[in-house]
């Protein structure tokens, strides 16, 4: 029987070439496009699982309260893990990972610049079980002053790892020896080049860290006996902040209230929620929306198969009724249909393999992973091919299966007609289908792109253009001092029209300070927490931050350096000052002083965040950035020019510059990345259900060539024709269009909230998306509808 | 072998009701030849497809081997079928993706019976119909002539009681015609009941027996001479 159905199967696909060639091609897209995305949800959510106790490691986090203000800090203070070692019989292990930021390296007479070097108790490897190549990794963080390396900083430095071992790395303070080298498989939300050893923390610096529970340095874990403890571990956290940590605060008069959480290990990846954590998160909502864009591609691959198998289906007709005759039941016939689109799915995955082998390298580009199918892991990959025959296979196949198992062998079995198709409105409803949600994603990736427009081209209160930003090395005194010279040197050249240093910048993070402030209507100071940028006197000026009220730091008046604030307008709004000028502000660092300026809000930080209250404060000689605005003509020599200056003025550490608009945009990454995914998507999706549009045409066409005779005869032009058969089409693309419209917006405008400043979603945003779908759809259709309407009448007539 | 009695077979389409057979009674005996007559539109192909337990009377009773089955489910129905009746079409109905071994050998499929006793019987058929050369032919490389002895072929090969043939000669000429009349004979005279709708008197000429229909009803039912001849010599 199998023998049978299988025969029958492949010589109605090797008849019907152009049907078969559609029909695979389409489901092998789809099921192509569903792999990628596959992989893709599958690393998002497999992060950490390398870790063999993965399930059993915790970070601590905080949830920090500050005037009725939360944030969610995944820092916790130092003396945290001492505690949970000591008094928490629920925690088997502890480990501290403090980042250090960027560090300098020297290597004998080489200058490295490095990122992703973390301090970490010894612990470390014990919790997270990294493969070493060389050292033991239980011991290797014992001693301080040592360090141990990735294999690939190794290579960097030394040429292999083996010839790391034993050597040291010079940081500004310290040497350290390196015991070990390990591999970072990444995957995870560490991303190591090195760990420095606790231990080599002196006392009075342990000392100075260890009372303070407000001070947010480092991350840490809790390694529990099983994952289940998480409740016991959360509440016995609570027990301890209220016993130890309360009495801490209100002891010091800090008028804050703070909450610790448990996060498990294996969250931490997908939670964006958080300050100041590690790499940057992945987001949930995104990993959601490819899925759901992976389930759209199978269904509309799907719709494909079902719209060709019913509309073929008066070819298969008799052979329905003959098998009737001779005695199979009906329940065979589905099993004989199904069977055949699982068959027809099992030809579709062997192309499809073969297409996403060919289209790893872009997509792999496009997600920056490193993909593939060998390390899909066999399980896991035979379940997801089982899934998709399933799916596929039961979706795609049930209805003509049932369809066609229903017909009565007394009706098709005439020798005089054939079936009518009855079935003409379920594929109207499921060529809509197809459209509606090629609809959807057109117009989804038209609301992202104009989005992405937005934030880019929005004007943010400055000037973002033109400014080369140089990374001011840390803790260089000395370099400080002599910025004022580097900035006169700078100013020599006539393409370099303005200079400016400041503490951060705009796109980078603002940190937040306590200040005591002048109530709404004078009186007395009240506690207020404000981002806070330190700028020099040039800074407004070079980023072209326009005053509103008061004047600009001066250099004239001796007392700006200490004693001056400049707030912007949402500030003062928030603080409940009419008049600002001249109200008293005095920062935690003890700067007592008066407000001298009120700027226009500009954007310090991404558009996805409301402006924020904002306080500048004049210190010259911050580290942080050097700004230098340039001229759009010689940029080339302008850049060689700045280097050469920087490189003569600061050779001990590498130079790194960026230019403040590229910096400003990375915040806009993941939203990028969802709009080239996106675009790709809907161009896949629209290109299927087209297949499966060209197929239909090509039926009804075929159907209608008697009719299409008959008018020829009778003196229809071939336009006429045309029109006539494409009719039918266009009307369905219109439905769609209806129906798409609203699914969209209101999906569309769920994702713009998480934007705070967001672009309005325009109406002629659906207008071209429709008229985009119908112009494809129509030309689709029409190259069948012009062959049906050229061909011969005559012939036509005989074919009957 | 089958016997009816006042069936009724109405159809509503568009709300219109037409009445395909009205109050029919007739029995049929084991190993009888029986061929129905009359214009078109009387009926006939209605009544064919009732006895082939194709479809169900709206009317009337009706015992297929001495079983009231006019009341039979679709399921119950296939299954009598299957075992029982085998089928002969005026446009032959063979499957154009199937050679002439595997058109021929379908119904054994269905009956699940061990491949190697399917490839004795198709052998056998395809001897005694004379197409053992056209095995691995598909139908559109075969004469119309052909393709009738193969759909033949199909209906005895799960050696039934009975076959019903609904103008099995009507896409044929009458070189063909004759043959084909000649292979249902030689099954009859081998004990298989046979029940043909025909428009051919030549035909029916072939058969023991004539029901003619008229308008849904049977007008006369008349013992054909010359087989009545022959039985007597
Ligand atoms: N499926 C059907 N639906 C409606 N009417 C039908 C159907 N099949 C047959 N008829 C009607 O029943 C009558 C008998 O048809 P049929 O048995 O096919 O006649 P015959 O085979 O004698 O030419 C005709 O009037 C025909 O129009
Ligand atoms: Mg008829």
């Amino acid at each position: 029987m199998l023998k049978n159905y299988i025969k029958i199967a492949w010589r109605n696909l090797v008849r019907n070439k152009v049907y078969s060639a559609i029909n695979i091609l389409g489901l092998a897209i789809g099921i192509s496009a569903c792999i990628l995305i596959f992989l893709f949800v599958r690393d998002e959510l497999t992060y950490e699982a390398h870790f063999d106790k993965a399930d059993r490691i915790f970070r601590v986090t905080n949830d920090i309260n500050l005037q009725g203000q939360t944030d969610k800090f995944a820092l916790t203070p130092f003396p945290l893990a001492e505690t949970l070692k000591k008094d928490f019989p629920v925690v088997e292990a502890v480990t501290r990972v403090m980042p250090i930021g960027k560090q300098t390296v020297w290597l004998e007479d080489k200058v490295f610049s490095e990122e992703n070097f973390y301090f970490a108790d010894s612990t470390f490897f014990r919790i997270f079980n990294y493969p070493f190549l060389y050292g033991d990794p239980a011991t290797v963080l014992d001693a301080p002053k040592t360090v141990v390396i990735t294999d690939e900083l190794a290579k960097k430095y030394f040429g292999t790892p083996e010839n790391a071992m034993g050597q040291t790395l010079k940081f500004s303070k310290n040497t350290h020896k390196i015991t070990g080298v390990f591999r970072d498989p990444g995957h995870s939300h560490f991303k190591l080049n090195a760990l420095l050893s606790v231990n080599t923390f002196d006392e009075t610096l342990k000392k100075q860290f260890s009372g303070d529970w407000f001070r947010m340095s480092l991350y840490t874990y809790a390694l529990l006996p099983e994952a289940s403890k998480k409740s016991e571990f959360e509440a016995s956290l609570d027990t301890f902040y209220a016993k130890t940590v309360v009495p801490w605060m209100k002891e010091n008069k800090l008028n804050a209230s703070m909450q610790y959480h448990v996060q498990p290990l294996p969250d931490i990846h997908l939670n964006n929620e958080f300050s100041y954590d590690l790499s940057p998160a992945g987001n949930k909502a995104y990993v959601y929306i490819f899925g759901l864009v992976a389930l759209f591609i199978l269904l509309i691959a799907c719709i494909n198969y079902m719209n060709l198998s019913t509309a073929r289906s008066a070819k298969r007709a008799k052979e329905v009724g003959l098998r009737k005759v001779i005695g199979a039941h009906r329940s065979q016939l589905v099993r004989q249909f199904v069977g055949e689109s699982v068959f027809i799915t099992m030809l579709a995955i062997l192309v499809a393999l073969a297409l996403v082998e060919l289209l790893l390298p872009y997509f792999n580009a496009l997600t920056e992973k490193n993909f593939s199918l060998a390390n899909f892991g066999n399980g896991p990959f035979l379940l997801v091919m089982l899934l998709i025959v399933a799916f596929v296979g039961l979706v795609g196949g049930s209805y003509p299966a049932f369809f066609l198992s229903a017909f009565k062998p007394v009706d098709v079995l005439k020798s005089d007609n054939s079936p009518r198709g009855s079935n003409a409105w379920m594929r109207r409803i499921l060529v809509v289908t197809q459209f509606t949600i090629s609809l959807i994603l057109i117009i989804g990736t038209i609301v992202v792109f104009s989005q992405m427009q937005f934030l880019k081209n929005n004007d943010l209160g400055f000037n973002k253009e033109q400014v080369v930003v140089i990374d001011i090395p840390n803790g260089d005194t000395i370099l400080v001092n002599r910025l004022p010279v580097i900035r006169q040197k700078f100013l020599s050249n006539p393409n370099i029209t303005k200079v400016s240093n400041a503490a951060s910048i705009p796109g980078e993070r603002t940190g937040r300070l306590l200040y005591l402030a002048e109530g709404a209507n004078g009186g007395q100071m009240e506690e207020k927490t404000l981002s806070t940028i330190f700028v020099d006197y040039d800074f407004l000026d070079m980023m072209e931050i326009k005053l509103k009220a008061g004047r600009n730091f001066s250099r004239e008046i001796k007392t700006d350096d200490s004693m001056a604030y400049i707030i912007n307008e949402t500030a003062a709004k928030w603080l409940g000052w009419k008049d600002p000028i001249g109200r008293s502000m005095e920062n935690g660092l003890g700067a007592k002083g008066k407000v001298v300026g009120v700027v226009k809000d500009f954007h310090f930080a991404s558009l996805h965040n409301k402006i924020e209250p904002l306080a500048l404060m004049l210190a010259p000689k911050s580290q942080g950035f050097l700004m230098v605005r340039v001229a759009p003509q010689n940029l080339p020599a302008t850049l060689s020019f700045i280097e050469e200056n920087w490189r003569a003025f600061d050779n001990k550490h590498p130079m790194e510059y960026f230019f403040l608009d590229e910096n400003f945009n990375k915040q806009y990454r993941a939203e990028e990345k969802m709009l080239t995914v996106f675009g790709y998507f809907a161009a896949l999706t629209i290109l299927i259900a087209c297949l499966g549009l060209f197929g239909l045409a090509s039926f009804t066409a075929e159907q209608r060539t008697k009719e299409i005779g008959i008018r020829k005869v009778l003196g229809s032009s071939v336009t006429e024709i045309m029109l006539l058969l494409s009719k039918d089409f266009a009307w369905l693309v219109l439905i769609s269009i209806l129906l798409a419209a609203p699914i969209a917006w209101y999906g569309m405008n769920r994702w713009l909230q998480d934007f705070a400043y967001r672009t309005e979603i325009h109406w002629w945003i659906f207008v071209l998306s429709g008229l985009a779908a119908l112009i494809i759809a129509m030309l689709t259709v029409s190259f069948q509808a012009a062959k049906a309407a050229r061909l011969n009448p005559i012939k036509a007539l005989r074919a009957e | 072998m089958l016997r009816t009695l006042n069936l009724d077979k109405k159809y509503t389409t568009d709300e219109v009701e037409t009445t395909a057979l009205n109050r029919v009674s007739f029995e049929i005996k084991q190993g009888e030849f029986v061929a129905i007559m009359g214009p078109s539109g009387c009926g006939k192909s209605t009544l064919l497809n009732i006895i082939g337990l194709l479809d169900n009377p709206s009317g009337g009773e009706f015992y297929f081997l001495d079983k009231e089955v006019s009341k039979f489910s679709e399921r119950q129905r296939a299954d009598l079928r299957k075992e029982n009746i085998g089928f002969v079409f005026q446009s032959f109905n063979l499957i154009d993706e199937l050679t002439v071994a595997e058109n021929i050998e379908l119904p054994l499929i269905y009956l699940k019976m061990p491949s190697a006793e399917i490839k004795k019987r198709v052998d056998e058929v395809m001897e005694q119909m004379q197409i053992a050369h056209r095995r691995n032919h598909f139908p559109q490389q075969l004469s119309g002539g052909q393709q009738q002895r193969v759909a033949i072929a199909r209906a005895v090969i799960s050696k039934p009681k009975l076959i019903l043939a609904d103008e099995p000669t009507g896409n044929l000429d009458s070189a063909h015609g004759q043959e084909v009349m000649n292979l249902l004979t030689e099954l009859n005279e081998a004990g298989t009941t046979i029940v043909m709708v025909t428009h051919s008197p030549s035909d029916a000429e072939y058969a023991h027996r004539i029901i003619r229909l008229f308008d849904g009803e049977i007008v006369t039912e008349n013992i054909n001479a010359r087989s009545f001849a022959k039985e007597m010599l």
